[in-house]
């Protein structure tokens, strides 16, 4: 029996290993007697190849660099077949160092003008194919030469980029140099003449396959001349004569497939060209505006031959052309793939249109015209899926690119097609774009990743991807070396950490430290990367417990350095908004003092309120908003010149969005907490822009503005300036009509502090003449004001509940009042004792001031309120109690003052108890 | 996606679907396997079309351990109308095993030539190796082989462009 064993191994020169895995088994060695300790150099020759080819070239190199035995075989020459050297800069000391690797290289792939340059140093003269992208700057010298070293050369594509560079010349020295020429694609030439399309026809006999794609310029004629070829595009080129292109290439005696899509191709010459060929089976005419718009064109039914365009049934079309494969629509590509038996003229017609067909759907999917849904919807998405599923690694790019810029509809708001991403979902894309990424080829990666990033917009993808395995697969790219893989990668955790719904998820990834360390590893010169990762570690530290998981994993570090060093506004606007979120959870973490003793962070924040960029400018605000209730970091903003860059913010962001004006106000509100702040606010004028942002209809800017400009009502000297630039219509405006109750509220309390007397003694020391006429103006001012607290005081008054409240001492009465009274966000404001202690005195105001002072007091107390324990201690040690008894007690008192006073000393009580059970 | 039908199996007999294979480990162990599920190991197909397959075929690399294993993996494989999906959590559930064991695994799976399980295991290992630089793998691995100086240089000066 083992004697086939040998045979069979001998037949492949593999001895040594097979002696090996015998001497293992003769020992009679089991595994579990051998307690793991298995040596790995001993693997069979194979297996350990099999294991190469399962990695990138990084990995590779690594593996190849562990042990003698595994170097030796990293260069086994099945493994350099083929190389992909896109990500890399090829230069003549990288190729002289891969030579003697590439003696029988195949197949090879470049990027760039100056890897073009380096190739010869190669020495691969056995090259079969060779492929360039990004060739705009590649020369006819460099053509030439590539071109004499290889004569071997069978397919030579450089594209999609235009090559502007390259003349027919070039094209002739390749005629002459490589007989063996069978496939030719070119983009992006200017002019293709018809002596060098001649010299290909006289010199390269096999060559069956040309692409002139993107040129300006093509001599038909002479292309008329080539006998040889089978498929030909013209896709994209312009200024074809169309007269004489049906007149020739019909008799062109073995053309199979021709490509005239994105032409201005009209129906007389698909007609002519269709009914005249023996030869034709496939004329592709996708995206041909002239053909789509001749409505009186009826398409040919030519038995064996098939149009396709916009408007023809592709799936169809190709299924028509098999004879043996009884498939019906989408499934003929699938059948086609399985098919055990191999035709080869079949074979060859379907790997061009392949080619053919994901260049034209990725150059309509990048100019996304109109009118095209229904295509996508019907044709277009089944057509990327299944060429994602190509042997040819380049159509599976193709597909991944054209699958992620077909959804986007609206770059500039990252907004996509919920019909075409769903589209894709429905047809099993999630699965088979989580796939490619898992392949070790890089570029399949960085496209996979990058459809996925973009489809995850939906929120209904982005679900399927995480129950698809997708998160895991992303945090794993985040953490390749290649910048473009993990660039996409992050940007796919950016897009799925947006909802609430697989923030843990990534955490749980580990994808979180991946995001960290992508910061740390491109720091200089990866904008794309950085703002990418910077904006998922955004989203994620909006979750509480995710933000902890950015801090223990150095993210607090890595972004403040980003807010620091970064001259890029999309990573600085993404570092920003993460430190707000990082510091957005003061109760609950310590992120916000942390961010705060980072070296310059604070500075660095307050340097981008000024930046040119209005996002960036927003979100440094809204930092220093969040960073500021800390009240170390409050102090220290204020020290790094925070009150004067805010104050201007807030004086230049009249025209900006809400966004910013809200984070403006916030953050002034913020800083306003400490009274020598709020002085110097005021002093630098932060007064009458916060008056312009309480006028403004957006709630959310004067609900934070009238926050701001009650902080800075309690110091005298700015409630008087309030007074003199027109704050007290906007005050009462608000007070009376916003329909936020807390802004309402705040206007309130802002309109009390003000003219509960304090600010007249401020305004009586001046000159007489001055003081007197301000304090006229005064009168009038506070006249509004009180009319108007005392209705916002009713507004939460029921009468009913006031009346039954009064007649009974039951508990239930009161709290009836408490819940019509209550606002809910009153209980996040945080008041301190100097406040607490105004408001004590307020209590004793003979006018409505007394009422709204209890109202106030009542919101502070409310037990369950977040600072209501705080609040509650301050009034003990101010010796609220008697006060508020007699307020309530006092007969001249309105009712609603009784009542409010009756309720806070009620939950005083409250609190009280609860803290001597505590004890 | 609908599940694709098993590789042709022209070489099953129609006339008994069901017949089955026996097996003999190095440790003397019997195992049955369908044939249908035995074809996948090429190694075992050629000794069934050569008609070896009337007594227990003895596989002299294979301990009974890792043999149950194996012929767990071809019979799931070869189950008739089992989907991608739990298949696929079925493989990552079977290599789910500690290094020595998938170690074997490819032994077992290169001698008796089982693409699947050589591919699965493979790419476990893959995983393992990934993202590790050359000293990370060489501890991971245990791997006590060390080169010259000079060897040193030479591996350096290949593998540079690599790490660019």
């Amino acid at each position: 029996m083992s004697r086939r064993l040998r045979r069979k191994v001998s037949r492949k020169g593999k001895e040594k290993v097979v002696a090996h895995s015998y001497t293992e088994f003769e020992e009679g060695v089991s595994t579990s007697e051998r307690n793991g300790d298995v040596d790995w150099t001993c693997l069979p020759d194979d297996t350990v190849i099999q294991l190469f080819s399962c990695l990138n070239y990084r990995d590779r190199a690594s593996l190849a660099s562990s042990c003698k035995t595994w170097r030796c075989l990293s260069a086994s020459s099945c493994l350099w077949n083929s190389l992909d050297l896109r990500a890399h800069k090829c230069d003549l000391a990288m190729a002289s160092s891969l030579a003697s690797r590439c003696r029988n290289l195949q197949k090879l792939r470049f990027r760039g003008a100056e890897s073009a340059d380096a190739i010869i140093f190669l020495q691969a003269r056995n090259l079969r194919e060779i492929s360039g992208d990004y060739c705009r700057k590649i020369t006819d010298a460099t053509l030439s030469v590539i071109a004499a070293r290889h004569e071997l050369l069978e397919c030579l594509q450089l594209g999609p980029d235009f090559c502007e560079r390259i003349t027919s010349d070039a094209i002739k020295q390749i005629a002459f140099c490589c007989p063996k020429l069978t496939k030719l694609r070119l983009s992006g030439i200017r002019d293709v003449q018809g002596d060098a399309i001649n010299a290909l026809g006289k010199h390269c006999l096999h060559l069956i396959d040309v692409g002139f794609l993107d040129c300006l310029k093509v001599d038909e004629l002479a292309l008329g001349n080539v006998a040889s070829l089978r498929f030909l595009s013209v896709a994209g080129t312009s200024n074809l004569k169309w007269g004489v292109v049906s007149h020739v290439w019909h008799k062109l005696p073995n053309l199979v497939g021709l490509d005239v899509s994105r032409t201005d191709v009209g129906p007389a010459a698909i007609s002519r060209l269709l009914n005249l060929s023996l030869s034709l089976k496939v004329l592709c005419a996708l995206n041909c505006p002239v053909l789509e718009g001749d409505v009186n064109f009826i398409v040919p039914k030519i038995k064996g031959k098939s149009l396709l365009a916009h408007f023809t049934d592709i799936f169809e079309g190709i299924a028509s052309l098999f004879v043996d494969i009884t498939s019906k629509g989408k499934t003929v590509f699938l059948d086609w793939r399985n098919s055990k038996k191999t035709h080869k003229c079949m074979d060859e017609m379907m790997s061009w249109f392949e080619w053919i067909l994901s260049h034209s759907l990725l150059r309509s999917a990048e100019n996304n015209p109109q009118g095209l849904d229904d295509f996508w919807l019907k044709q277009g998405a089944p057509l990327l899926l299944i060429l994602m599923q190509s042997s040819q690694e380049d159509v599976q790019e193709r597909a991944a690119t054209g699958l992620a810029t077909f959804v986007v509809i609206d770059d500039e708001h990252a907004s996509i097609d919920r019909g075409r991403a769903e589209a894709v979902m429905r047809d099993g894309g999630i699965r088979l774009l989580l796939d490619l990424a898992k392949s070790w080829r890089e570029g399949l990666q960085s496209e996979a990743a990058k459809a996925i990033a973009n489809l995850s917009v939906n929120v209904n993808v982005a679900k399927a991807v995480a129950e698809e395995g997708g998160i895991d697969i992303l945090a794993s790219l985040a953490r390749s070396m290649n910048r473009l893989v993990a660039e996409e990668a992050a940007g796919g955790l950016w897009n799925l950490s947006v909802g609430e719904e697989h923030k843990g998820a990534i955490a749980e990834a580990g994808g979180v430290k991946a995001l960290v360390d992508l910061i740390f590893k491109w720091s200089s010169g990866g904008d794309g990367v950085l703002e990418r990762a910077a904006g998922a570690l955004a989203n994620l530290a909006a979750d509480d417990k995710c933000s902890m998981e950015v801090a223990l994993a150095g993210g607090v570090h890595a972004l403040v350095m980003l807010a620091r060093n970064c001259k890029f506004e999309g990573v600085q606007e993404q570092a920003a908004r993460a430190l707000a979120n990082l510091a957005a959870h003061g109760d609950s973490n310590g992120n916000n003092a942390a961010v705060g003793q980072e070296v310059g962070a604070l500075e660095a924040l307050v340097q981008l309120t000024r930046s040119p960029h209005e996002g960036v400018r927003q979100e440094a605000a809204g930092a220093l908003w969040n960073l500021s209730f800390d009240d170390r970091n409050r102090e220290a903003i204020a020290s790094a010149g925070g009150v004067e860059a805010l104050v201007a913010l807030a004086q230049t962001c009249s025209n900006a969005s809400p966004g910013l004006q809200e984070r403006a106000a916030g953050a002034l509100w913020g800083l306003s907490v400490s009274e020598a702040n709020s002085v110097a606010i005021g002093r630098e004028g932060g007064v009458a822009p916060l008056i312009a942002l309480a006028r403004s209809d957006a709630e959310d800017v004067h609900e934070t503005a009238a926050g701001a400009l009650w902080n800075l009502a309690f110091n005298p000297g700015n409630a008087l300036r309030i007074v003199e630039e027109g704050g007290v219509p906007a005050l009462v405006h608000l007070c009376s009509s916003s329909v936020s109750k807390m802004a309402r509220f705040m206007a309130a309390l802002a309109l009390a502090y003000m003219f509960d007397g304090r600010m007249d003694e401020y305004a009586l020391v001046g000159t007489s003449s001055e003081s007197t006429s301000k304090i006229v103006s005064l009168d009038g001012s506070r006249r509004m004001a009180l009319k108007h607290i005392e209705a916002f005081i009713l507004m939460f008054s029921d009468r009913q509940a006031f009346t039954a409240a009064a007649a009974s001492s039951a508990p239930a009465a009161l709290a009836e009042v408490t819940e019509g009274a209550r606002i809910q966000e009153a209980g996040h404001l945080r008041c301190s004792g100097a406040e607490i202690g105004r408001f004590i005195s307020m209590l004793k105001n003979p006018s409505v001031l007394k009422a709204c002072a209890a109202f106030a007091l009542l919101q502070f107390t409310i037990p369950g309120g977040r600072h209501a324990l705080h609040h509650a201690k301050l009034m003990q040690n101010a010796g609220a109690a008697r006060v508020l008894r007699a307020t309530a007690a006092a007969a001249t008192a309105p009712i609603e003052a009784k009542i409010f006073a009756r309720i806070v000393l009620r939950n005083l009580e409250h609190h009280q108890a609860e803290s001597s059970k505590g004890l | 996606m609908s599940s694709s039908p098993p590789p042709s199996s022209a070489a099953a007999s129609p006339s008994c679907p069901k017949k089955m294979i026996a097996l003999r480990s190095s440790d003397g162990e019997t195992f049955e396997i369908e044939e249908a599920a035995a074809l996948q190991s090429k190694t075992l197909e050629n000794m069934i079309d050569e008609d070896c397959a009337g007594t227990p075929i003895p596989l002299p690399n294979v301990t009974g351990k890792i043999l149950a294993k194996v012929v767990e993996f071809c019979s799931k494989h070869a189950e008739p109308g089992v989907d991608d999906e739990s298949l696929r959590a079925w493989d990552a559930e079977f290599v789910n095993v500690e290094q020595a064991t998938v170690f074997d695994y490819i032994l077992a799976a290169n001698f008796l030539e089982i693409p699947t399980l050589l591919n699965l295991t493979c790419n476990v290992v893959a995983d393992m190796i990934r993202g590790k630089t050359p000293d990370e793998i060489r501890k991971f691995f245990n791997i006590k082989s060390i080169f010259s100086p000079e060897e040193e240089e030479e591996v350096r000066r290949e593998n540079h462009w690599a790490f660019e």
